[in-house]
């Protein structure tokens, strides 16, 4: 039995056109502690998926089960990191994560919220800067806020919904590291579902990744593997032979001409001149 | 010299040539500006009213008199605010006390009208049910000119002066409703998202994310809600009579004294200018910035 299971499922959503689906027949499991990726293009409900896990919507066909439970709305045992940081623009950076563990974490003390709050701005390297508003930082910043945030509330299962898709790619690059430096402080025990439409992060974060074919009524196109040892770093990971083998294979999935081929490209030469 | 020290040494040496010319010129070049600037300002203000006060005066001159002019009226004005605390009875009281009792009116009728409007603006923005039941009633009741209530307040209440506060109450009341729900309904599905991911309570939703969010759309709404009473209060006072800067206008019409009533337009205007700069702060104050 494994840890988060996706059975049979469909969502579809009432529009004025009729029923529109978005995603059909998803089985997918996870096992505890692994970091999968769902990657594909725009539009393939992809977040949809991430969604139902989050309890944000609810499955048309099948269903969702966490540790045994289905899942029927948003908990504490998830943290989500949303797409666009989705920080209160009227509360600083420290007030931002301190709500959210004081409405997550319900039996624990005000002392203790506040030690939460503090060790996990630590963690981002962002207590200097607690006092600060979302719009007085940085865009790389307001993310690490957000991821924070998830991980404050020490939930089971984290899921980020294209979480660096807004940076810049030095940004990112760094992010990936404190992210997975989060995933190592707390033991490698969360569960990390995460939406992206970029493949060299879902190769060099994940255990697995699941490849969308196009929507509407989007499936799974296949599920890959990745064995690339732990712990990861960028200089090493990307240089090794499987990252690339990996990184082809999910090329020629999602990217249907890699190259202009040379007939192409001298038509368009001609029509130049 | 010693002023210069923390100054990166490229600007330093033209600095300090020009502290040695004139040592304060530099300090108050910036106070110099800011003044000048709002001299400007003012100077513009200062032609609308010269242009306003020569077109009173044209006026005055072809109706041969009929209308005062600016020199009769400002001899009344003066008069008037030389003294306005008198009280001679009921019917002679100075123009301060006139305009604190239709004040007081206006905000309690105000007061009153934003307890009722802003929780049914609150349900009506954030409940689709609400909205539904709500937005017909609203839809008839905020055309309605507020001097169409006054019979039914003085049959409700029995008294002129109940009467002029409850059409205050229900002619501020829509500015305000209206805008509230406008900001609730308009509240982002991201902020609505954080606070279902996290668990908020219904208290925590409410003062973290529905009331900051919508905070600004209901004070632009009081910010109209009371230019709407101060509007209303002079009609309301014409018809309740008694006391009040209303009636004050309706008692100098009857005394045939137009300079009075010019100068209680003044008034009136410099009043509702004085209230409306009051919200206007407030709305810069709570307005965050993303």
């Amino acid at each position: 039995m494994s840890y988060l299971k996706i059975e049979n499922m469909e969502i579809a959503f009432h529009t004025l056109k009729g029923k529109f689906v978005a995603v059909n027949d998803i089985n997918l499991e996870v096992e505890k502690g692994q970091i999968i990726s769902i990657i594909g293009h725009s539009g393939c409900g992809k977040s949809t998926i991430m969604n139902a896990i989050g309890g944000m919507v609810f499955p048309t066909k099948g269903k969702v089960v966490l540790n045994g439970k289905e899942i029927k709305g948003p908990g504490p045992d998830r943290g989500i990191v949303f797409q666009n940081y989705s920080l209160l623009p009227w509360l600083t950076v420290y007030q931002n994560i301190f709500e959210a563990v004081d409405a997550a974490l319900k039996n624990k003390s005000k002392a203790e919220k506040h030690e939460v709050v503090e060790k996990y701005l630590k963690m981002v390297n962002l207590w200097e800067h607690r006092e600060k508003y979302p719009k007085q930082i940085s865009g790389g910043m307001k993310q690490r806020v957000a991821i924070a945030r998830a991980f404050a509330i020490d939930p089971e299962v984290l899921l980020l919904d294209e979480p660096f898709g807004a940076l810049d790619a030095l940004t990112k690059a760094s992010l990936h590291i404190e992210l997975l430096k989060l995933w190592n402080l707390t033991h490698r025990s969360k569960t990390i579902v995460m939406v992206t439409h970029d493949i060299e992060e879902a190769v060099f974060l994940s255990d697995r990744i699941v490849v969308m074919n196009n929507g509407p009524a989007a499936t799974i196109r296949e599920i890959e593997e990745v064995n690339l040892p732990r712990p990861r770093n960028k200089k090493d990971t990307v240089n090794l032979p499987e990252y690339r083998t990996i990184r082809e294979r999910l090329l020629s999935l999602l990217v249907e001409k890699v190259a202009l081929e040379e007939s192409e490209f001298y038509k368009e030469e001609e029509k130049a001149a | 010299m010693k002023r210069a020290i923390d100054i990166p040494t490229a600007v330093a040496g033209e600095l300090t040539k020009e502290n040695n010319a004139s040592p304060s010129s530099s300090r108050w070049q910036p106070v110099l500006r800011k003044m000048a600037s709002v001299l400007v300002g003012l100077s513009y203000n200062l032609l609308g009213f010269v242009g306003l006060i020569g077109f009173w005066y044209f006026i005055s001159l072809i109706t041969k008199g009929e209308l005062p002019g600016p020199k009769a009226t400002s001899v009344v004005f003066l008069e008037l605010i030389s003294d306005p605390f008198y009280d001679y009875g009921p019917n002679e009281k100075g123009i301060a006390l006139q305009l604190f009792s239709s004040l007081s009116r206006v905000f309690t009728g105000f007061l009153l009208g934003s307890f009722i409007a802003i929780p049914i603006g609150v349900l009506m923005g954030s409940n689709s049910f609400c909205r539904k039941v709500f937005y017909p009633i609203v839809q008839i009741l905020k055309p309605v000119s507020p001097l169409a209530w006054f019979p039914i307040g003085l049959v409700a209440f029995q008294s002129a002066s109940h009467a002029t506060v409850f059409i205050i109450v229900i002619t501020s009341l829509w500015p305000t409703l209206i805008n509230t729900s406008f900001g609730v309904a308009s509240i982002p599905d991201d902020h609505k998202n954080v606070a279902k991911a996290f668990g908020f309570s219904r208290w925590k939703y409410l003062t973290k994310v529905l009331i900051p969010y919508s905070l600004p759309h209901m004070i632009t709404g009081l910010r109209l809600s009371i230019g709407v009473a101060w509007l209303v209060i002079v009609a309301g006072e014409m018809l309740s009579g008694g006391m009040g800067i209303g009636f004050f206008v309706w008692d100098s019409w009857n005394a045939l004294s137009l300079e009075r009533v010019i100068s209680a337009i003044l008034i009136i205007g410099l009043v509702g200018l004085l209230l409306d700069w009051g919200f206007s702060y407030l709305e810069k104050k709570v307005t965050y910035s993303i």
